[in-house]
């Protein structure tokens, strides 16, 4: 019976101690001093004077007073708020599933297209276009007269009259969810395609021989190959919706139109008007808190549902 | 660690170097020079006026620099003032609007102006501006920022439309003959509305609703105390306003479409009124027929001219300023008759100061540009009660809106309006 031995391993190259890995280090704090400072200064230090500020009263100007759990209560008592934690919650049940769903289907169809390079630049130029000049281009796009582009097409060529798309508060949700998605496609559809290519053509290859369906392999191959990549998109995706504020600041005005306040919004609308900081560091820390939330139940649910290959 | 120390230590005293002095102005000695920060909000066009008076002081001032930091975005202005405040990195002189200036007022970050004013320096004394125009920049009887300019609230009306909509009175006319009611003017409205336009364009905001409150006869303001959803006659006046807008006899300026906004409405003989201040003019200059277009006040109850409401900005010093007589100088000089000759010429506002008024007159447009000066010589900037509560004016003005658009019922609305202020009030 052959005895098992394990491989003798070669021996560890040790550095001489107090020699050049100690230098190493001295070298490795000055790259990082610059970074970790800046990190410190417009990250960490913000973070904890926002948490002290959240149970404080302070108009930014007089003396800051201990408010203790009134600023909480107020926002959670605040219809505003309520209002927009819903639509905040509308716009990521919106943007995430319908978002990731239309990236992965391009990032299938690029992926399998020879010379896809124009086409991921096509995709990806609005993710590098200014937040502010895409939100400008949508709104003659979705303006409700007949000045906006959709609407009028879709009177002249179909007989439909469309909703005004960003001052009807029922519709002017699914408006930026719109405008979201398609803002954030291209950077979806980089990291599928990413995703996709590192799924193993030999196992695709194997399923074909064994007789499984296009629509077979995309269930039993493909989608748990790439479940940790959808996992990691759904995290940002639902992050991202979360804090939404620029193009809505900017696409339609929330003091006008009640469903398009979201959370981010109230927390602007509370500190750089209504000069509220403690109030608004409130709300602040309510997001993070449901932020937190929503993610650690998506890091519970990945243990069912992602694959992880090892 | 000793080297650590000594890596951060280099590093700081790098960074150091290489960042700008932050906090306040310190007299630097450029060639003698001292530069005074001021900070304005406007578009490019509306920086543009300032040039000429800038050229001006530099000849005149050649040992003071002017240099402006500007906004582009009202809305935006305030929140970076703020916060420039609260790092110590304010501008020596500021603008600041009128439903701002309470709060700064109350923190206490603003020079007291009264003493400068009247002394010899001044080129701009207290009693040179009209009372009304100083709101919630005057507490206690002392000054904290002086009206650069004003912009009264009148309300624009196109002749076109409204002999299109067979109304043969002249406003104007009616206004000089002590006959401009607010039930003449609500009549033509309806009549506008049944010849398919819109009677009345407002911004969202307190010139117009206020204005429209005292034309009942009402009240918005009364002993301190918030009266609008409680005084009979300003309740009426928010009532016809809601109704108004629910049938389209009234449009909100501020939810229609860019494309398809107020100016281009009344430019295409769409409306009867816009109520707005001098500014109007240009946009009539760039598209319509000047001649269609005439001004007149808000109505009255009777008849009789009553005080209407001004829109005003204000010039304040910033308490932290290492500059104060040379911030002073460029204060008065901004604020007094030859500033507001050179700066508001061909502009679109009217000076706050007495003894300027050629600015409005001399082009002779609109006919009865005269009452561009009645309203602000008798007029009200935002109350003080309101300005001096961050936010209240704009709360406000989002909570009339849900009752305006028809989201909430009138009655309930009035309800939340008062429990709304009662909150911000404190």
């Amino acid at each position: 019976m052959a005895v098992l031995t394990r491989p003798r391993l070669r021996p560890r190259v040790t550095r001489p101690a107090g020699g050049v890995r100690t230098h190493d280090g001295w070298w490795a704090v000055f790259f990082l001093t610059p970074q970790l400072a800046a990190l410190a200064v417009f990250l960490i230090i913000p973070l904890g004077f926002a948490v002290v500020l959240a149970f404080m009263r302070w108009d930014g100007l007089g003396a800051k007073e201990w408010a203790g759990l009134d600023n909480f209560a107020a926002q959670l008592s605040d219809p505003d708020f309520g209002q927009a934690v819903w639509n905040t919650v509308k716009l990521a049940l919106l943007t995430v599933p319908f978002g990731l769903a239309l990236a992965l289907l391009v990032a299938i169809a690029l992926n399998s297209v020879r010379g896809s390079g124009f086409y991921r630049v096509l995709y990806f130029m609005p993710v590098v276009t200014s937040s502010v000049a895409v939100a400008l281009m949508w709104q003659v796009i979705l303006a409700g007269d007949e000045y906006g582009v959709l609407n009028t097409s879709l009177e002249r060529w179909f007989g439909l009259t469309a909703p005004d798309w960003l001052g009807d508060p029922g519709w002017v949700i699914v408006a930026i969810a719109v405008v979201t998605i398609w803002s954030s496609l291209g950077l979806n559809v980089v990291i599928f395609l990413a995703g996709l290519q590192t799924i193993p053509p030999q196992i695709v290859e194997a399923a074909r021989v064994d007789g499984a369906s296009g629509l077979r392999i995309f269930r039993s191959v493909t989608l748990p190959m790439l479940s940790p990549t959808i996992f990691f998109s759904t995290v940002v995706a639902v992050i991202s919706s979360f804090q939404a504020f620029d193009q809505i600041y900017v696409l339609v005005n929330p003091e006008h139109n009640e469903g398009a306040r979201t959370i981010v919004y109230q927390v602007y609308e509370l500190g750089f008007r209504d000069f509220q900081f403690g109030m608004s560091s409130a709300a602040a820390l309510i997001l993070l808190v449901l932020t937190l939330l929503v993610t650690l139940v998506q890091f519970a649910a990945q243990k069912r549902l992602v694959h992880y290959d090892s | 660690m000793k080297r650590v120390l000594a890596i951060l230590g280099v590093l700081a005293v790098a960074t150091t170097a290489c960042s700008g002095g932050g906090g306040g102005n310190v007299p630097g000695t450029s060639g003698g020079q001292v530069t005074v920060r001021w900070s304005t909000w406007g578009s490019a066009e509306d920086l543009k006026l300032y040039e000429k008076f800038t050229e001006d002081f530099h000849k005149r001032h050649p040992g003071i620099r002017l240099k402006l930091e500007s906004v582009a975005k009202y809305e935006e202005y305030h929140p970076k003032l703020l916060t420039q405040l609260t790092s110590k990195t304010a501008p020596d002189v500021f603008f600041v609007g009128d439903d701002n200036i309470g709060k700064f007022v109350s923190a206490g970050v603003l020079t007291p102006l009264d003493d400068k004013l009247a002394g010899p320096d001044s080129k701009s004394r207290p009693e040179d501006f009209f009372d009304g125009v100083y709101g919630g920049a005057k507490r206690d009887g002392r000054i904290y920022g002086v009206p650069n300019d004003t912009n009264p609230e009148v309300l624009w009306f196109d002749k076109k439309a409204l002999k299109d909509a067979g109304i043969t009175e002249d406003p104007a006319a009616l206004h000089e003959a002590e006959q401009w009611t607010m039930a003449k003017y609500l009549d033509m409205n309806a009549k506008l509305k049944a010849a398919g336009k819109a009677g009345s364009i407002f911004w969202n905001w307190y010139g117009s609703t206020y204005s429209m409150i005292n034309g009942f006869g009402g009240k918005v303001w009364d002993g301190g105390k918030f009266v609008a959803t409680t005084d009979p006659k300003a309740l009426e006046a928010l009532r016809t306003l809601a109704k108004g807008y629910q049938d389209k006899t009234f449009l909100s300026a501020d939810i229609l479409p860019d494309s398809n906004g107020p100016s281009t409405q009344f430019l295409k003989h769409k409306a009867g009124f816009y109520a707005g201040g001098r500014w109007m003019i240009d946009s009539l200059r760039k598209g319509g027929e000047l001649d269609d277009y005439d001004i007149v006040p808000f109505p009255s109850p009777t008849g009789e001219p009553m005080p209407g409401a001004v829109a005003a900005s204000y010039l304040a010093i910033n308490k932290e300023t290492k500059l104060p007589k040379e911030a002073f100088t460029f204060l008065t000089e901004f604020v007094g008759k030859d500033g507001q000759l050179l700066r508001l010429k061909g502009g679109g506002a009217v000076p706050s100061v007495k003894g300027a008024e050629q600015v409005v007159l001399e082009d002779g447009y609109p006919a009865h540009a005269q009452t561009f000066l009645d309203v602000r010589d008798t007029g009200f900037a935002n109350y003080p009660e309101e300005v001096a509560v961050p936010g209240l004016t704009a709360a406000i003005n989002e909570h009339l809106m849900t009752v305006w658009t028809g989201k909430v019922d009138f009655d309930q609305g009035m309800t939340e309006l008062a429990r709304l202020v009662e909150s911000k009030m404190g």
